[in-house]
C-alpha cells in the first residue's frame, strides 16, 4: 500500500468515444537505454502502461515486479477467455479475474499480497467504453475519471472540477495532460517522464483500437498542449 | 427417428425438434420437449444418445445460467455456441464422451442479429443460415437450399419449416409425428403452434 | 490458490478410505462386518460402488455373462420380463410378471419384480435383476435419509432423478436396468421411467421388458384417465396376461399393486395360465371367464371349432 502512494501517478479518463490513460514514469535518467521503445512492439516504453488484450489497456502503480506478474496473468486470462468463448474478454470480467487472484493473497497465510493498483481502460459490446480501478486487496470499481499513485488526491479533485459527462476523447486528452502536468513532481513534462495511451473504436471496422504512444508521439502531444519542457540548457544558462 | 430443424430469418431464428423418445422399436414418450431455453435469447435443440442428451443439455443450461448470474448479462450467441462446442470437443477426448448433436439458435441483443450454429457430437461447429440433424436433414438441406430466405418474415420462415417437416413426414419411413417449434427474436423465446 | 492446497493433499476418496480403515482397525471390525451391513456398509455415506479393476469393465462383464457367445458362461443375467405402470384418476397401477429366464431356461416362476422402496414408492425390475434390486434398495436408503434430513418425503421426481444420475455415472460399464419409479407425492400420482442409458422420462403410462409391446397393445387401447379403481386394476392384470401369453420370456404369475394417497397396497398375485382358462377369479373389475382368445371366442371362429367326435 505504501509503495503505491509513492508510485508514479496513473490517470484515466472515460470519454464518450474512448478512454484515455496517462502515467508518470519514475525510472529515468540520461543513461537509461530507451532505444527499444522507439520502434517495434505495440508502442510505449512498457514501464507503466501495458496492452492486456486488444480491447483493454492496463496502467499500473506499485511494485513493478509484482505488476509484471499481474500483467502476465491478465494476458493469459484474456487468452483463455478467447479460447473458451471466441470473443474478447469483457473488461469487467478481466478486472474480476485479477481481483480474484489478488484477493486470494489476502486470505491465505504465508504469502505476500501484490503491491499493485491497476487502471483498466477497455471496451466491450456489453457496456461499451469502461474504466476500472483495482487495489491490492482485490476491490475494484468503475470510474468516469480516476487516478492512482502519488498525489492522487490532488489529481482526483482536479478531475472532479473539470470532468463533464459528454467529454470527447479529444477533450479528455487535454484534461489528462493538464492534470498530469499539475500533479507530477517535476515542473516540466517530457516523453522520458510520461506514458500515454488511448482506446477508441476504429472508424472502419468498429473494433476497439488501442494506441499506446511512442516517446516521439508523446513529445508531439506535449508540444500541442504547450506543456513541453523548455530547452534545459537554456534554462540552466539563464539561472 | 430423431429429427431437428432450424432456420434464420430477418430478425429471428426458428428451431424445431421432434417430440418422441424411443427405445428400440418402441415410442416411450410422444410429448418430450427437446429444445432448451439457455438464456433469454438463446435456444438449443439436442438429440443423440439417450441419457447423454439430457445430462449434457442440463450441464450446458446450468453453466450458461451461472455465467448470466455472475456477470449480470448473458453470453452472446456466438460466445455461448463457442463454449458449448468446446465442452463437446473436450468431452470427445475423455474416457466417456457425450454423443449429442445440437442446433444452437440465438438473437444477439447487442447488434440485433439472429445467429444459428450447427454442432455435432464430434465438436464440429458451423455458422449456417439453416440446419438439420437426423434423417430429416437428408430431405431438409436441399429443400431449404431451394426455399430458404435469409431476409424472410416469420411467416415465410414458418412456411419453409412446414415444408421441411411435411417432406420428412411424407418420405421418411420412420418419421416423427409431432414437433415442438420455438422462435427466438428481440422479444425473447416463444413456443409456436405450427 | 486452492490448487496449492489440493495439489498436495489426498483426494476425498483416499481420505474416506483411510478413515474407514482406521475405524475398522480401532473398533476391531473386519471387512466381513462391513459386508454384513447388507452390502451397503460402505454406501450409506454416498460412496461409489466398486467396479472391476480392469481397463474395460463392460467387456469384462460381457465375457462372463454373455450366454449368446458362450452358453457355458458362469453368470446368467435375467433379461426377459414384462412390467408396466400407469397413472390414472385413482392413483398408480403397477403390474409385473414373475418369470426369470436364463437363456431358454426358466430359472424361476416366483420372482418379485416390484421392489418396495418405501411405503410410498415402488420400483419395477427389468433387465439385470441384481442391478435393479441392489440400486433400488440403495435408492430406498437415500430416500429415507432425505426424509430424516428434510422432515418430508422425497418427491417421485427427485427419487427418480437420483437414480438416473446414479446409473448415468456407470454408463457403459454394463449396468442393465429398465425401471419405473412409481409413487404418490405432493403433486399426486407420479410415474417416471428410468433406464441404465441414463434416460429418465415423466409420463402417464409405461411398459418395459421383452413383453412390453404385447402389454402396450392391450394397455394403450384400454387406457383412460378416468378409469375406476377396479377397471384400472383389471387393465393392469389383463395387459400382463397378454404379455405372459405371447412373450416366451414372460409369464407364470402377475403381481399387482395399487398406489394411492396413503401409499401402495399389494392387490394380489394371479396365475397367468389360470387367467387364460378361467380368468383371475372373484376380483373387482374382472369380466368373468378366461382371457384366452380361444376361450373367449369359443366356437365362433370356424377353423378353430372344436372337433365333434363322430
Amino acid at each position: 500500500m505504501e509503495a503505491i502512494s509513492h508510485a508514479g501517478t496513473v490517470l484515466g479518463v472515460l470519454a464518450t468515444d474512448g478512454v484515455v490513460l496517462a502515467a508518470e514514469k519514475k525510472v529515468t535518467g540520461k543513461l537509461l537505454d530507451l532505444s527499444a521503445s522507439k520502434e517495434g512492439g505495440y508502442g510505449g516504453s512498457g514501464e507503466k502502461i501495458f496492452l492486456l488484450n486488444s480491447n483493454v489497456i492496463g496502467g499500473v502503480a506499485g511494485l513493478t515486479a509484482d505488476a509484471n506478474s499481474l500483467v502476465n496473468y491478465a494476458r493469459s486470462a484474456a487468452q483463455e477467455h478467447l479460447l473458451n468463448y471466441n470473443e474478447d474478454i469483457p473488461v469487467e470480467l478481466l478486472a474480476q479475474r485479477l481481483c480474484d487472484l489478488k484477493q486470494g493473497y489476502t486470505q491465505y497465510g504465508g504469502l505476500r499480497p501484490f503491491g499493485v493498483s491497476l487502471l483498466y481502460a477497455g471496451y466491450d459490446p456489453h457496456y461499451q467504453f469502461q474504466l476500472y480501478h483495482s487495489d491490492p486487496s482485490g476491490n475494484y470499481s468503475g470510474w468516469k475519471a480516476t487516478c492512482i499513485g502519488a498525489n492522487n488526491g490532488t489529481a482526483q479533485s482536479l478531475l472532479k472540477q473539470e470532468y463533464k459527462d459528454d467529454i470527447t476523447v479529444e477533450d479528455a486528452i487535454g484534461l489528462v495532460m493538464r492534470t498530469m502536468s499539475k500533479t507530477m513532481d517535476s515542473t516540466t513534462l517530457g516523453s522520458e517522464k510520461l506514458e500515454f495511451a488511448t482506446l477508441t473504436l476504429d472508424p472502419v471496422t468498429k473494433e476497439p483500437k488501442a494506441k499506446i504512444y511512442r516517446p516521439s508521439e508523446v513529445d508531439v502531444l506535449l508540444k500541442k498542449f504547450d506543456l513541453a519542457k523548455k530547452d534545459e540548457d537554456a534554462e540552466m544558462k539563464t539561472a | 427417428m430423431e429429427c431437428s430443424f432450424a432456420l434464420t430469418g430477418k430478425d429471428y431464428v426458428l428451431v424445431a425438434a421432434d417430440t418422441t423418445s424411443a427405445r428400440s422399436i418402441i415410442k416411450m414418450k410422444v410429448d418430450e420437449d427437446k429444445i432448451k431455453t439457455l438464456s433469454p435469447h438463446l435456444l438449443m435443440a439436442y438429440s443423440g444418445e439417450p441419457g447423454d442428451t439430457v445430462q449434457f443439455a442440463e450441464y450446458i443450461e446450468r453453466n450458461i445460467r451461472l455465467y448470466h448470474i455472475r456477470n449480470l448479462y448473458p453470453l452472446r450467441p456466438q460466445s455461448a455456441a463457442s463454449w458449448i462446442r468446446r465442452a463437446l470437443a473436450e468431452s470427445l477426448r475423455s474416457r466417456q464422451s457425450y454423443t449429442v448433436n445440437l442446433l444452437v439458435g440465438g438473437f444477439d441483443t447487442a447488434d440485433k442479429t439472429p445467429h444459428l450454429y450447427w454442432i455435432d457430437y464430434l465438436g464440429t461447429m458451423a455458422t449456417v443460415p439453416f440446419a438439420a440433424h437426423g434423417y430429416g436433414s437428408y430431405f431438409a438441406s436441399s429443400l431449404l437450399d431451394r426455399y430458404h430466405n435469409p431476409d424472410g418474415t416469420l411467416e415465410e420462415g414458418l412456411d419453409a419449416l412446414r415444408r421441411a417437416i411435411d417432406e420428412t413426414a411424407k418420405r421418411l419411413v420412420v418419421s416423427p409425428g409431432k414437433y415442438t417449434v420455438k422462435v427466438v427474436d428481440k422479444d425473447g423465446v416463444r413456443v409456436i403452434d405450427l | 490458490m486452492n490448487s496449492f492446497a489440493t495439489k498436495f493433499s489426498p483426494t476425498d476418496a483416499d481420505i474416506e478410505l483411510r478413515r474407514a480403515q482406521e475405524i475398522a482397525e480401532e473398533e476391531g471390525m473386519s471387512d466381513v462386518m462391513w459386508g454384513s451391513e447388507a452390502g451397503f456398509g460402505n454406501l450409506v455415506n454416498g460412496h461409489a460402488f466398486n467396479i472391476p479393476s480392469v481397463p474395460d469393465p463392460s467387456s469384462f462383464l460381457r465375457l462372463h455373462t454373455d450366454d449368446h457367445a458362450d452358453p457355458n458362461c458362469k453368470i446368467k443375467i435375467q433379461h426377459g420380463t414384462t412390467t408396466l405402470a400407469f397413472r390414472f384418476q385413482g392413483g398408480v397401477i403397477v403390474a409385473v410378471d414373475s418369470r426369470a429366464t436364463a437363456g431358454s431356461y426358466i430359472a424361476s416362476g416366483t420372482v418379485k419384480k416390484v421392489i418396495e422402496i418405501n411405503p410410498y414408492l415402488l420400483g419395477t425390475m427389468a433387465g439385470g435383476a441384481a442391478d435393479c434390486q441392489y440400486w433400488e434398495t440403495y435408492l430406498g436408503i437415500q430416500c429415507r435419509l432425505h426424509e430424516l434430513r428434510n422432515k418430508e418425503r422425497i418427491s417421485v421426481a427427485a427419487a427418480s432423478k437420483y437414480l438416473s444420475n446414479l446409473v448415468y455415472g456407470y454408463k457403459g460399464m454394463g449396468l442393465s436396468m429398465g425401471t419405473m419409479i412409481c409413487g404418490w407425492d405432493k403433486t399426486g400420482p407420479a410415474v417416471f421411467y428410468v433406464d441404465s442409458d441414463g434416460t429418465r422420462l415423466k409420463g402417464d403410462l409405461f411398459s418395459v421388458g421383452s413383453g412390453s409391446t404385447f402389454a402396450y397393445g392391450v394397455l394403450d387401447q384400454g387406457y383412460r384417465w378416468d378409469l375406476t379403481d377396479a377397471e384400472a386394476q383389471e387393465l393392469g392384470r389383463r395387459s400382463i396376461y397378454a404379455a405372459g401369453h405371447r412373450d416366451a420370456f414372460s409369464g407364470n404369475t402377475c403381481n399387482l399393486y395399487h398406489v394411492k394417497e396413503d401409499g401402495w397396497k399389494f392387490i394380489g398375485n394371479y396365475d397367468i395360465t389360470k387367467m387364460h382358462y378361467d380368468g383371475p377369479g372373484e376380483v373387482a373389475g374382472a369380466p368373468g371367464g378366461g382371457y384366452g382368445y380361444d376361450v373367449r371366442t369359443q366356437g365362433r371362429f370356424s377353423a378353430l371349432a372344436p372337433t365333434v367326435p363322430a
